[in-house]
């Protein structure tokens, strides 16, 4: 009973070192980019403008994170993500044209929820290859958009046959003295301050609704799928749905649910897309986020606090590649790449892995290189920025992550024992 | 705790093609341990999973306390106190003890706090020393069927059934569980053991029934019934010995292994300055509690791990760098420790899971094509030399009983006239009738000259095949035994430390 006692009190201790450790790292990452803006002069990188369309950015991957991370949990692959989430572009846009941006909202989670039917009949029922049913719901998604926004959007005022605007968006509003305070200690460039009141100062002005609802699905999700025992059967059934099957868990059901949701998630994340990171409708604006959101889920270890720090960080690169002279911007990035790798390969280094140090060293010198011999990075390059950075990280995140154990796998009944 | 008392009569179940259970009937009395032995195959498997309402029963009839029961799903049988623990451990690794053992029963205690309390009381009660917080992948086979026992015993269930529940422990982790066993049906409970261990089912059962070809053919009590006399009922036949007759061990080394060091992927040394010769006729065994080591020197003799030092040679040929293909092209033959995973493709049939390992040889394979017409001769051979129960070579490896896909297995890698053949657990979850078979065809080839490195938890089968022992503990090798003079628990010491049960 001591040992016992004793090896609790350690893991406890553990628990803690862990935290300070993440708080620390925390630290010194804010110290390097505070020191990388002013190394560079490119102060933008961390001014209100710029953190506030990260945030912009990051919130529709940050859906699509959430409902990829719910289907997985249940056992799964939702790569039809981005076909939901096209779905709800389109909702989005219908019903908040006809009956207000409640309805709007609403409306897509519905489409994202169809699309996840879809998938759940696909693969639960008929047990279709996850990722063939999801590459199809991809491409049925684009077209059924593409065809809804032709027959309903060509006649009215203010939208064509592609693209639909002038349809009313959820409010937005600034949290009074925080936000200007945050603003003016922005402006004085002072060292760490004047990059945390800026991080303030971007999510305190003009913060629509439906950020607000964005994060706060963040904790619902954590809090349902960790704290109560419908999340753990769901999760139960995307670690070993044999077990769950013998512990009489209808396994069945909780896939469905879980790809339901998931499926509105996605559209919720379509219509952040089409109300808020812009105020309509065009056909295909999704541009691959669906598959960026599941990124930053396998990024976050299939947890709702990693998937949280990948959405913002895809989010800042692809929030920063869409301001005006963004190739000063990402070029100063580039030294913050650089500085990344090197950190990562000295870890590398000690934790024996040769090989993969040597690899992240190469390319650490590579972007340093990059970063002294030019004095911005051209435009065309700057919007792939999001894109080039999902390749990377995962490339060097991919290797220590832990799955859902059932994940993609087939499940038919009755296969227990 | 109320006492069960619950009663088969007459179950059948027919699966197409396949009559798995006829006319079965079995009768568990109260607070008692109830031993159903039987051979692979023999509807065991069927009849528990028909009590526990994971299958129907096509005809007769459950009776529980005296009431017809119908069970449509597990949860109907967990409600009228029947509780199982299953042969493959049916656990999420990747959740903690608690969340196991709360998950579909959460009604009863929630998921917090008050469920852990009432682990903790359940274990302390038993003394199965679980801590509730502890994540299920890191805990060793003894703790894991521990926390399926908990997890029935938290549902209520009054009758835990448990299929070969012995199949993966030692010795001493045996004697733990029967323990445990002893504490619940003191307290209450009913056993139904299922197991084809004859000596254990008679140190631990109050009644037995014996089934054979689908239903029960008897009853036994265990007080006045032998082995004999069971494995008669269980095979009609007798019961098979494992015991080699003369030495056939010569001076040619055939396996050399040198200081051989091995490190898993976190660099952690699984394997330390292992040093060992198998001679040609001889059968070296390799005695362990899973999980030390002895995976790892499987795969680093198959070139499925790289040594970190040391070398490996086998006869003369050094095979230290090269991989699986080039290893078994030298002449080896391996039986690989799970069979679904490593051994056969299930769904191919017989005849394309033959060629499997043998894809540059004949007569499998003529001038780099796969000989459909030569692989098939080959499979029907091994199925006759072998004796394996199949209606054919077009037949799926997946319809097969364990016992005859092991047979098949064996039969492929002894194929080409191997000098050296590599088996984990030859006859791991395989009944009487084919593990003799298997014993007698491993102890031929070894008179020819085989050189047989034998991995196994099954003691009887270790000492009575092998010509030496060595004991691997913690990745080394830490003692050495003559099977002729060893006992059991002398063996049953070494590989856990030196009397110290592993925790």
């Amino acid at each position: 009973m001591t040992t016992q006692h004793q090896g609790f009190s350690a893991e406890v201790a553990r628990a803690r070192t862990i935290r300070y450790t993440w708080w620390l790292a925390a630290l010194a990452v804010i110290v390097v980019i505070s020191t990388v803006r002013l190394y560079t002069g490119a102060d933008r990188i961390t001014a209100p403008g710029t953190l506030r369309a990260a945030i912009i950015g990051a919130c529709p991957i940050l859906l699509a994170g959430l409902g990829g991370l719910w289907a997985e949990r249940a056992g799964i692959v939702n790569i039809g993500l981005e076909g939901q989430m096209l779905l709800g572009t389109w909702g989005a846009a219908f019903f908040a044209y006809h009956y207000g941006p409640l309805a709007g909202v609403l409306g897509a989670a519905l489409m994202g929820l169809l699309g996840g039917l879809l998938h759940a009949i696909a693969t639960v029922s008929f047990g279709v290859d996850h990722i063939i049913s999801g590459v199809a719901i991809n491409i049925v998604g684009l077209g059924a958009i593409g065809f809804l926004a032709k027959t309903t959007f060509d006649d009215l005022e203010g939208g064509g046959p592609r693209n639909l605007s002038g349809y009313s968006t959820p409010p937005e509003f600034t949290v009074p003295l925080v936000a200007d305070g945050a603003r003016s200690l922005a402006d004085r460039n002072w060292f760490i301050i004047s990059d945390v009141a800026g991080a303030i100062a971007g999510v305190t002005t003009r913060l629509s609704l439906l950020t607000v609802l964005t994060f706060v699905l963040v904790g619902v999700t954590a809090w349902v799928l960790w704290r109560t025992s419908f999340g753990l059967r769901l999760r139960s059934c995307g670690e070993n749905p044999q077990a769950a099957e013998t512990l009489g868990i209808d396994v069945y059901r909780y896939k469905y649910v879980a790809v339901l949701i998931s499926g509105a998630f996605a559209g919720l994340g379509g219509a952040y897309l089409a109300m808020v990171a812009s105020s309509s409708f065009t056909v295909g604006q999704t541009g691959g986020r669906g598959y960026i959101g599941l990124a930053a889920m396998i990024f976050g270890n299939w947890r709702p606090s990693g998937v949280l720090t990948g959405s913002l960080m895809f989010g800042y690169t692809d929030g920063i590649s869409l301001l005006s002279n963004s190739g000063v911007l990402v070029h100063a990035l580039l030294l913050l790449v650089a500085i990344g790798l090197a950190v990562f390969a000295v870890l590398k280094l000690r934790a024996a892995e040769k090989i993969t140090a040597a690899v992240m060293a190469g390319l650490s010198i590579g972007a340093f290189v990059w970063y002294f011999s030019s004095d911005s990075v051209n435009t065309s390059f700057t919007g792939m920025t999001p894109y080039v950075v999902t390749l990377f990280v995962l490339a060097v995140f991919s290797q220590r992550l832990r799955m859902p154990a059932a994940d993609g796998q087939q499940y038919r009944r009755g296969g227990a024992g | 705790m109320t006492t069960i008392d619950v009663e088969a009569r007459g179950i059948g179940k027919r699966f197409p093609g396949v009559v798995a259970n006829h006319d079965v009937s079995l009768h568990i009395r109260p607070e008692r341990v109830h031993a159903l032995i039987g051979e692979n195959g023999a509807g065991k498997s069927t009849l528990m999973k028909i009590l526990y309402g994971v299958q129907g029963a096509d005809d007769g009839e459950i009776v529980v306390d005296g009431r017809p029961v119908t069970f449509s799903s597990p949860t109907d049988a967990i409600a009228a106190g029947i509780g199982m623990v299953f042969q493959h451990f049916m656990l999420a690794d990747n959740l903690t003890i608690a969340e196991n053992i709360v998950l579909g029963a959460e009604k009863r205690h929630g998921i917090g706090e008050a469920a852990k309390r009432e682990i903790r009381t359940i274990s302390e009660r038993f003394g199965f020393g679980l801590d509730p917080d502890a994540l299920v992948e890191k805990l060793g086979v003894a703790d894991r069927q521990r926390v399926e026992i908990l997890k029935v015993l938290y549902r209520g269930a009054r009758l835990i059934i448990l299929d070969e529940p012995t199949a993966v422990l030692v010795p001493q982790e045996v004697d733990a569980l029967f323990a445990n066993l002893r504490e619940l049906v003191g307290q209450g409970c009913s056993v139904l053991f299922i197991s084809h261990k004859l000596d254990e089912v008679l140190s631990i059962a109050d009644d037995i029934t014996v089934m054979r070809r689908g239903t029960t053919v008897g009853t036994a009590d265990p007080a006045r019934a032998t082995k004999a006399e069971l494995a008669e009922l269980m095979v009609g036949s007798e019961l098979p010995s494992p015991a080699t007759a003369e030495s056939t061990v010569t001076e040619r080394p055939v396996l050399r292994l040198e200081t051989v060091t091995v490190a898993d992927e976190t660099g952690r040394e699984v394997l330390h300055d292992i040093s060992l010769t198998v001679h040609a006729g001889e059968v070296v065994g390799i005695a362990g509690v899973e999980g030390n080591g002895q995976s790892e020197l499987v795969e680093v003799v198959m070139g499925m791990m790289r040594a970190r030092s040391g070398s490996i040679h086998l006869g003369d040929d050094d095979i230290t760098r090269l991989n699986t293909r080039a290893v078994r092209d030298l002449g080896v033959g391996f039986v690989p420790e799970d069979r679904h995973r490593h051994g056969l493709v299930l769904d191919y049939p017989l005849w394309e899971n033959r060629v499997l390992g043998h894809q540059t040889s004949a007569p499998a394979v003529r001038r780099g094509l796969v000989s459909r017409k030569g692989a098939r001769a080959d499979a029907q051979r091994i199925i006759e030399q072998f004796d394996v129960r199949t209606p054919g070579v077009d037949t799926s490896a997946r319809a097969l009983s364990g016992g005859n896909q092991q047979k098949f297995i064996v039969g492929r890698e002894m194929s080409g006239e191997p000098r050296l053949l590599v088996a984990s657990h030859p006859t791991r979850g395989v009944d009487v009738g084919a593990q003799a078979a298997i014993w007698d065809h491993i102890r031929e080839a070894r008179r020819e000259g085989l050189g047989v490195l034998l991995v196994s938890a099954d003691l009887d089968e270790l000492i009575g095949l092998s010509d030496r022992l060595e004991v691997i503990l913690r990745g080394r090798l830490t003692a050495r035994f003559d099977p002729s003079t060893v006992t059991a628990s002398d063996l049953g010491e070494a590989m856990t430390g030196g009397g110290v049960v592993a925790s």
